[in-house]
C-alpha cells in the first residue's frame, strides 16, 4: 500500500469507530466500546507507521503528496477538495497523535471502568483523535479549520463529560468560548487570504503570499497566531487550560499530550511561509511563548491540585515550543512536541493512577509518602519528572536545549531576553516538578492516604499500567532521535517541509545544555531542600501566583461584568416595557374581546332567531335600496 | 297558463313565511317552534314552485323537493330532541334551555 492509502485509513479509522459506537448503543458492552475505540486508534497508528516506513524508502524531495477524494465544498470560483496532505510534517504529527492517543484510549478502558456512560466517553475520545488527525492531515487550510473546530467541539464534550458537576460544565464552556475567540481570528485570517490570493491550498497560497503587502501579511499572520494562541493556551487566551482539568484524567492527558494544545505549534510550523513574511508576528509568537513559559512556571509553583500543576507545566512547555517555532527553529519545536507528548501523557496517566488509588482525591496536601505504596507509579512518575525537568539522559533534555540554543543564535537584545526567560523557565520547571514529586511520593504519609488507599486495588489494572510503561520507555528513549552534534533524525526528516531559519552551532548547544541542566538541577535541589530537608511547611504562596496573575479577575472585570450590566440595563429599559409590555397588552386585549363576545351568547334560542331575522331584514332592505 | 296570477301565490307564501317566523320568535314551546319552522319552509317552497311555474323551468321544483327532504330530516332530529327532553322531565320551554350559553 502506498502512503496515500494508509493515510486515508489513518484518518477515517477513528471516525468509523465513532459511528459504530454511536449507532451500536446498548448492543455493545461498555468494554466493547472501549476496545473498538482503542482498536480504531491503534489501526490509525499502524497505518501511520506504514506510511512513515513507505516514505522512508523515497528520496527526501519526493515525500510530499496531495490526495484529493472529491470536491468537498465549492462556492463561485473557490473549490475545496476533501484531500489529505501526506508529507513529513503531517506524518510526524499522525504518529504522535495516533500513537500517544492510542495509549491514552487504552488506559481509559481501565480508568473509566464502571462509569455510567463509558460508551459515550469512548465515542468522544475517538472523535477527538479523528478531529486532530483531520487537523494535521487536511490538505488545505479549510480542512485544517474544520479539524480545528472539531477539536474544539470534542474538547468541550470531554471536559464537560461529567455533566452533573457544575464546575465541569463551566470549565467546558470556558474552554469553548476561549477557543471560539481563536477560531474567529483564524477564520478572519482565512477570509483575508481568500480575498487576497483566491485560494486556501497550502502551496498556492504560500507562493501567492509573496506578492501581498506587509500590512495584509501581518493581519493574516496575526489572525493565525490568535487561533494558535487560543488552541495552545498561550497568553492571553490561556485561562481555559487549567480549568479543563475538570474532565476525566485521560482526557487531560489527551488534550495536553497528543491532541489540541499542540495544534497551535503545528499551525505555525505548517504556515511558516506566511509567518516568515510577517516576521514581526513570528517574533510576537516567540515572545508570547517565552512570557507564558515563565508565568505558567510561577503559577505552577503554588498550585495544590496535582493535575493543575501538570496543566501549568504543559502551558510552560508549549511556551517553549512557541519560542522554538517563533524563532524559526521548526524542527526543535516539533521535536519538543514529540518528547513532550510522551512525558506529559506519562505524567498525567501516572497522576491518574494516583488519583484512582486515592478515591479521586487530587489535592497534593493530602498525599505524601506514596513511594512505598506505589513503587511502579513512583518509578514512571520520576521518569516523567526528570524528562520534564530536562535532566539527561531523559528526552526533555534533548528537545528543550536546542530551543534555548536557538535564542542564543538569534542574538541581539531580543534573543538574549528570550534566553534569560527560557533558562529561568528551566529553573522553575525543576522546582515545581520536584515539588510535586516530593509532596506526593516522599515525606510522611498523610492520614488521608492511610484511610483511603486500597491495598487490594493497588496500582490499578494492567490495562492502565501497560500504557504508562510504554510511555515511560518513550519518555526515556525518544530524546535519542536527535542528539546535538551527533545525528539529527527529526531535523532532517522535517527539512523538506519546514526548513529552519537559523542553524545553531555546537558551542551554543553546549552552553544551553549546561546552563539549563544546572538550573534544572538547582530547581530540583531547592525543592528537595524545602520539602525534604527542612521538613517545614512550604513558604507562603505569593498572591500573584496564587491568583494566577489575576487573569480570570481581569477578564471578569473587562468582559463579564460589563456584559452583565448592559444586559440588566437593557432588560430594565427595553425588554421589560417594550417587548414584555407589548406582549402582555396584546394578550390582555384578546382576552377582553373573547369575554365580550362570550357575553353575546345567551343561550336563548329566540334571541338568536330574532337576530337572524333582523339581520336578514336589514340585508334585504340594503339590497333593495342599493339596487 | 291558467289559474291566478303569480302575485297571489307570492302573497300566500309571504303570509305563511311571516306566520312561521312570528311563531318561531314568539312561542316558547319547542314543539310549536318546530311547527312554525315547517310553515316557514313551506312558504318558501310555495314561492319556489310559483316562480318555477311562471318561468316554465324545472329548477324551482327540484329546489322545493330538496327543501322537503331537508325539512323531513330536520323534523326527525328536532322531534327526537324533544322526546329526549320530555323523557328527562325537562320543562319544554326554549327560554329555560340556556345551558349552552358562553
Amino acid at each position: 500500500m502506498t502512503e496515500i492509502t494508509t493515510s486515508w485509513i489513518c484518518l477515517f479509522s477513528p471516525l468509523v469507530a465513532v459511528i459504530v459506537i454511536a449507532l451500536g448503543g446498548n448492543r455493545f458492552s461498555r468494554r466493547a466500546a472501549g476496545v473498538i475505540a482503542t482498536g480504531s486508534v491503534a489501526l490509525s497508528f499502524a497505518a501511520a507507521v506504514v506510511a512513515f516506513a513507505t516514505m522512508l524508502t523515497r528520496a527526501p524531495g519526493n515525500r510530499s503528496h496531495l490526495s484529493t477524494a472529491w470536491t468537498w465544498l465549492s462556492a463561485g470560483n473557490l473549490h475545496f477538495g476533501l484531500s489529505v496532505l501526506v508529507d513529513p510534517l503531517s506524518v510526524f504529527m499522525m504518529l504522535v497523535v495516533s500513537g500517544v492517543g492510542g495509549l491514552i484510549v487504552l488506559y481509559s478502558i481501565g480508568y473509566m471502568h464502571g462509569d455510567d456512560e463509558e460508551r459515550r466517553y469512548f465515542a468522544y475520545m475517538a472523535m477527538f483523535v479523528f478531529s486532530m488527525l483531520l487537523l494535521v492531515q487536511g490538505g488545505n487550510l479549510i480542512l485544517l479549520l474544520s479539524g480545528w473546530g472539531l477539536v474544539g467541539l470534542s474538547s468541550y464534550l470531554l471536559i464537560g463529560f461529567w455533566h452533573e458537576r457544575p464546575a465541569a460544565i463551566a470549565a467546558a464552556k470556558k474552554a469553548f468560548v476561549m477557543n471560539a475567540i481563536g477560531d474567529a481570528t483564524f477564520a478572519l485570517a482565512l477570509f483575508l487570504l481568500i480575498a487576497k490570493t483566491g485560494t486556501l491550498d497550502y502551496g498556492l497560497a504560500f507562493s501567492k503570499a509573496h506578492g501581498l503587502s506587509q500590512t495584509v501579511l501581518i493581519l493574516i499572520a496575526l489572525g493565525l497566531l490568535g487561533g494558535a494562541v487560543a488552541k495552545s493556551a498561550q497568553l492571553p487566551l490561556h485561562t481555559w487550560l487549567p480549568d479543563a482539568m475538570e474532565g476525566p484524567t485521560p482526557v487531560s492527558a489527551l488534550i495536553h499530550a497528543a491532541t489540541m494544545v499542540t495544534a497551535g505549534v503545528y499551525l505555525i510550523a505548517r504556515t511558516a511561509p506566511i509567518f516568515q513574511l510577517a516576521s514581526v508576528v513570528q517574533d510576537t509568537a516567540a515572545a508570547l511563548g517565552a512570557v507564558t513559559l515563565v508565568m505558567a512556571g510561577l503559577i505552577a509553583l503554588v498550585q495544590t491540585d496535582i493535575k493543575r500543576v501538570i496543566a501549568y507545566s504543559t502551558m510552560s512547555q508549549i511556551g517553549y515550543m512557541f519560542l522554538g517555532v517563533g524563532l524559526g527553529a521548526y524542527a526543535s519545536g516539533m521535536f519538543h512536541l514529540l518528547t513532550h507528548a510522551f512525558f506529559k501523557a506519562l505524567l498525567f496517566l501516572a497522576a491518574g493512577v494516583v488519583i484512582h488509588a486515592l478515591a479521586g482525591e487530587q489535592d497534593i496536601r493530602k498525599m505524601g509518602g506514596l513511594r512505598g505504596l506505589m513503587p511502579k507509579t513512583y518509578a514512571v512518575f520520576l521518569v516523567g519528572a526528570l524528562s520534564l525537568a530536562g535532566i539527561p539522559p531523559f528526552s526533555g533534555f534533548f528537545s528543550k536545549d536546542p530551543i534555548i540554543a536557538a535564542t542564543l543564535e538569534r542574538g541581539g537584545a531580543f534573543g538574549y531576553v528570550m534566553f534569560v526567560l527560557a533558562i529561568g523557565g528551566t529553573f522553575l520547571t525543576g522546582l515545581y516538578t520536584f515539588r510535586l514529586v516530593f509532596r506526593v511520593f516522599h515525606g510522611d504519609r498523610d492520614r488521608f492516604v492511610d484511610e483511603t488507599f486500597d491495598t487490594h486495588h493497588g496500582e490499578g489494572p494492567l490495562v492502565m499500567l501497560l500504557p504508562v510503561g510504554v510511555l515511560a520507555i518513550g519518555a526515556t528513549l525518544a530524546g535519542w532521535l536527535q542528539v546535538p552534534g551527533g545525528w539529527h533524525g527529526v531535523s532532517s526528516w522535517l527539512q523538506p517541509v519546514a526548513a529552519p531559519i537559523l542553524e545553531t552551532t555546537n558551542t551554543q548547544e553546549a552552553i544551553a545544555s549546561i546552563v539549563s541542566v544546572v538550573l534544572g538541577l538547582a530547581g530540583a535541589g531547592i525543592a528537595w531542600w524545602i520539602y525534604i530537608a527542612r521538613r517545614r511547611p512550604a513558604p507562603a504562596a505569593v498572591p500573584a501566583f496564587e491568583r494566577k496573575f489575576w487573569f480570570d479577575e481581569l477578564y471578569d472585570a473587562l468582559f463579564h461584568r460589563p456584559a452583565v450590566t448592559t444586559a440588566k440595563v437593557l432588560y430594565a429599559l427595553v425588554e421589560g416595557p417594550l417587548v414584555g409590555g407589548s406582549m402582555a397588552g396584546i394578550a390582555e386585549a384578546v382576552r377582553g374581546l373573547g369575554t365580550g363576545t362570550g357575553r353575546l351568547q345567551t343561550g336563548l334560542v329566540r334571541t338568536y332567531a330574532l337576530a337572524l331575522a333582523a339581520s336578514l331584514a336589514v340585508l334585504a332592505v340594503v339590497f333593495l335600496a342599493v339596487r | 297558463m291558467k289559474g291566478p296570477d303569480v302575485t297571489w301565490y307570492l302573497g300566500v307564501a309571504a303570509f305563511m313565511f311571516a306566520t312561521g317566523a312570528l311563531g318561531v320568535l314568539l312561542r316558547r314551546s319547542p314543539l310549536i317552534v318546530l311547527l312554525s319552522l315547517e310553515l316557514m319552509l313551506n312558504g318558501a317552497n310555495l314561492a319556489l314552485i310559483a316562480f318555477s311555474r311562471l318561468h316554465g323551468g324545472g329548477a324551482g321544483q327540484i329546489f322545493a323537493l330538496s327543501v322537503m327532504a331537508v325539512a323531513a330530516s330536520e323534523v326527525v332530529v328536532g322531534l327526537g330532541l324533544i322526546v329526549a327532553m320530555a323523557r328527562r322531565n325537562l320543562t319544554l320551554d326554549v327560554d329555560k334551555l340556556t345551558w349552552l350559553r358562553g
